[in-house]
């Protein structure tokens, strides 16, 4: 009973612990001024994150978000932020105007209070009892409802990878494109639009000859 | 055993500080990062849902494994506009080709 009850305030203690860490990195990934740390902050921010899931008892999805959020996501951005020389520059964190940044404070206290009296006043205790189901850590158990029944799931993951590939690649060509002289140029269309245009160009050269020969006989 | 509410408490806090920096930054980078915060707070509070769920299914975890195949997605794709931004506008910073374009009109 005495070991219950130590176990249930060391998963509390954990709860909190976790909880004031992923926030102060949330929110220093939005304040900090160097946006690399910042990047890096957002990382360490989605790997506390996991230690929810750990505590959900959901391990797989804590192994995913660190893999997908840490490893990728962040990298990513990293990547991002060196292809975008102009996001280091530190005269974007200085706001124009006081007004956005109260704006903003109004916007997010107003969600943060909503979403408080909803978790808090909600009873959502009545709709959820309080003593679950002993399932957890069933890897087994998710590996064969993600690809048995369900593999749907598994193939939109695989379509929604494979549609951002190619809508980046996509988006990243029309730009190129749009830079590149005009069409009539390229070399498919450019040499037959040149040898259309070389074509009107004789031909308009004739018959200004033959006009031209015309008035020199009358 | 923790109750749910702290969860949501967690989660909605994440979406609130999400809010605030989508909202009050310039910069872009920021934006998404913002974006990012946001979408691990909805994921939290899935996560939660899911296990206090009295009849017990994986719909949660799933439903889970999409989002966040569908957030790495979509950081791709706002890189890359981040980068047609930047060619097009010559800035990453939202508020100034609105700018240059008030400068043209006047």
């Amino acid at each position: 009973m005495l070991m219950q009850e130590f176990e249930a305030l060391f998963e509390e203690v954990e709860f909190v612990v976790i909880a004031v860490v992923v926030l102060l990195l949330a929110y220093l990934a939005l304040e900090h001024r160097e946006i690399v740390y910042s990047v890096f902050f957002f990382g360490f921010m989605a790997a506390s994150v996991a230690g929810f899931y750990l505590l959900l008892e959901a391990p797989f999805i804590a192994g995913m978000q660190i893999a997908v959020y840490t490893g990728g996501i962040s990298a990513l951005i990293i990547f991002g932020v060196l292809l975008l020389p102009r996001a280091q520059g530190s005269s974007l964190e200085v706001l124009q105007t006081p007004r956005m940044r109260r704006i903003g404070m109004i916007l997010s206290a107003t969600v943060m209070t909503l979403s408080a009296v909803l978790a808090l006043v909600f009873p959502w205790s009545q709709s959820f009892p309080a003593d679950r189901p002993p399932i957890a850590q069933d890897l087994a158990g998710l590996a064969a409802w993600l690809w048995g029944e369900h593999g749907i799931y598994v193939q939109l993951v695989a379509l929604m990878m494979l549609t951002a590939v190619i809508g980046s690649v996509a988006i990243l060509k029309m730009e190129k494109t749009e830079k590149l002289s005009p069409l009539k140029d390229r070399p498919g269309l450019g040499s037959r639009g040149k040898e259309n245009e070389g074509a009107s160009e004789t031909k308009a050269h004739d018959e200004e000859h033959q006009d031209a020969k015309e008035a020199g006989t009358q | 055993m923790i109750p749910l509410s702290w969860y949501l408490v967690v989660a909605f806090v994440m979406i609130g500080l999400g809010a605030y920096g989508m909202v009050t930054k310039r910069n872009l980078i920021r934006i998404l990062i913002g974006a990012e915060i946001m979408g691990n707070g909805v994921n939290i509070a899935l996560v939660a849902f899911s296990l206090y769920n009295p009849v017990f299914s994986f719909t949660g975890q799933g439903l889970i494994i999409l989002v966040i195949s569908v957030t790495a997605a979509h950081t791709a794709l706002a890189l890359v506009l981040m980068l047609m931004y930047q060619t097009r506008y010559s800035t990453v910073d939202l508020g100034e080709p609105v700018t240059v374009e008030a400068r043209k009109s006047d």
